[in-house]
């Protein structure tokens, strides 16, 4: 019974936490620019995070290892390294936008300029750290995020050409502006398969004990909670296809974003928006402090866990503060949110080799796995999925910058 | 000493930042005065606050003001970039118009800015497609 509620509630968390700034920018700007088209790509990324999760899970059930202490005791404190300083880099970018999507969505609520909302939401986040246990980080916030949900309603309720939507699961290449569409893949690719999300998973296991018998209850919420979580992506590329495509608009700001939902659910529309961006991108800046303090915790041999106090874990406590506060200094000095959200999402896809080659040596590892060690099947897809976004990333990243 | 000239080389290729083309500040302008058309839709219908509806009306003039600049500076090819800069002026006047109007909570002067914008936003769509063919 208990592994029952418990599995439920991993579905309906990984459903209400998968959303974060980085999904919903990326997968409006893709269907305000190129309608369906782009669908392929959370497709594609959302196979590979379904992958990629259970893998995380397993590995944590199965050793009793987070990912972060298995790449360094298998690899050697010197790679290990290098893999943390790529890894933490993006992921601190990753959290500028999260912190910035919080204070975008308070701007649009209450016309106060997300400069002023800074200081207050680093705050916020920080306090729900310090105070807060592992389950108040992992379901309460993802449980909120179930307000997502209204993004598949509005682009239900706007009767989408299904046969449209379909045609957009397969991989097409526009006539001109390649470097413009590659870009906008491969930040969907970088949004969709975020490596803060296995180190979060996988100490998460580690947080809640997970052994063997685990290993089923995390297939099926890797399975249906990023598949469900998927859907929530294509819903919104679907609404913004729908709702500004036809008028011409591109995202360049939130404000247009913000504007989404309004022809399907009017004035709910709006507000449902905002509720979303606020606790989606909540959600995401909780998991992402913690899966930096995570890193070096585990990465440098501290003690860790979020539901210790923090004067017993207090480097772990010590490396979540200082980063929300970092995080908040580029926003102070007014970075636009949405331009590092492109950038970092980008960046994402850039550095997954970084983060997925090692973790797949770990996971055909029998030292660590067993018999429980990857098949052909988890190898061949990460490793296919990780190679067309390194090579989309290391195309369209210079082009897109050449061209502004 | 041939490395390091490469890797100089390759740093200033990646990082030397060209400004968008002179079409797509064009593609941007058309995409501002659409989204000021949309918010101002969304306001006479009750469905956005007052509050986001003048920001983002705002945001629409300041960005169109810039881009306005940018066009008279590097003209788009095969347009006439002094018809072009003066409808850029008009629409954002409406704009600006609007945006005064929801403070006043003035809904029927509201929705005759809205409509002249809807003229203009027409006519900006036309030196778009005009733009496109040319390339």
């Amino acid at each position: 019974m208990k592994k029952i509620l418990q599995l439920t509630l991993g579905i309906i968390t990984s459903v209400g936490g998968f959303l974060e700034i980085g999904s919903v920018v990326t997968a409006a700007q893709a269907g305000a620019n190129y309608g369906y088209k782009l669908l392929w790509a959370i497709l594609l990324g959302t196979i590979c995070l379904i992958f990629l999760v259970e893998m995380s899970g397993r590995l944590a059930a199965v050793s009793k290892h987070t990912i972060v202490d298995a790449t360094r005791e298998r690899f050697g404190f010197p790679f290990f390294s290098i893999v943390m300083l790529g890894i933490v880099a993006v992921a601190f970018l990753v959290l500028v936008a999260e912190l910035g999507g919080i204070g975008l969505a308070l701007q649009i609520l209450s016309g106060i300029g997300f400069r002023w909302w800074a200081i207050p939401v680093s705050i916020i986040v920080w306090l729900l750290m310090w105070k807060g246990t592992f389950g108040v980080i992992e379901n309460g916030a993802s449980l909120l995020g179930l307000v997502t949900i209204s993004f598949a309603v509005a682009a239900v309720k706007m009767h989408p050409d299904w046969g449209g939507a379909a045609h957009g699961l397969l991989p097409t290449m526009p006539g001109d502006g390649k470097a413009k569409y590659g870009f906008t893949a491969v930040s969907i690719l970088g949004a969709s398969i975020s490596p803060y999300l296995m180190y979060f998973y996988s100490s998460g296991a580690i947080e809640d004990k997970w052994d063997e018998s685990y290993i089923p209850m995390n297939r099926i919420i890797a399975g249906f909670g990023m598949t469900f979580g998927g859907f929530l992506s294509m819903a919104v590329l679907v609404a913004a296809a729908l709702s500004l495509q036809p008028r011409g608009i591109d995202i360049e700001k939130f404000e247009q974003a913000a504007l989404l939902m309004t022809p399907a659910l009017t004035r709910w529309g709006f507000y449902l928006f905002a509720f979303s961006m606020l606790f989606a991108c909540l959600g995401a800046a909780l998991e992402i402090s913690l899966a930096i303090a995570y890193f070096f915790a585990q990465g440098l041999g501290w003690s860790w866990s979020e539901d210790l106090d923090p004067s017993r874990d207090s480097r772990f406590a010590f490396t979540y503060t200082i980063i929300i506060l970092l995080g908040a200094i580029p926003l102070l000095l007014g970075i636009d949110p949405i331009k590092v959200t492109m950038m970092s999402m980008a960046l994402t896809s850039a550095t997954l080799p970084l983060a997925i080659v090692p973790f797949l040596f770990l996971m055909n590892d029998s030292i660590y796995l067993g018999k429980h060690r990857n098949g052909w099947l988890s190898n061949s897809v990460v490793a296919i999925v990780i190679l067309i976004s390194f090579v989309l990333a290391i195309i369209s990243i210079p082009l897109e910058i050449i061209g502004g | 000493m041939r490395s390091k000239r490469f890797l100089v080389a390759s740093l200033v290729v990646l990082f030397a930042c060209k400004p968008p083309t002179p079409a797509e500040q064009l593609d941007s302008a058309l995409s501002w005065v659409a989204t000021a058309r949309m918010a101002g839709d969304a306001w006479l219908q009750h469905t956005t606050p007052d509050k986001y509806t003048r920001q983002t009306l705002e945001l629409s003039q300041q960005t169109l003001l810039q881009l306005g600049t940018k066009l008279l500076k590097s003209p788009v090819p095969g347009v006439d970039s002094a018809s072009l800069d003066s409808l850029l002026t008009r629409s954002r006047g409406h704009i600006a118009q609007m945006a005064a109007l929801v403070t006043a909570k003035n809904s029927p002067g509201f929705r005759q800015q809205l409509d002249s914008l809807i003229s203009d936003e027409t006519l900006v769509k036309q030196f778009a497609d005009s733009a496109e063919s040319k390339q």
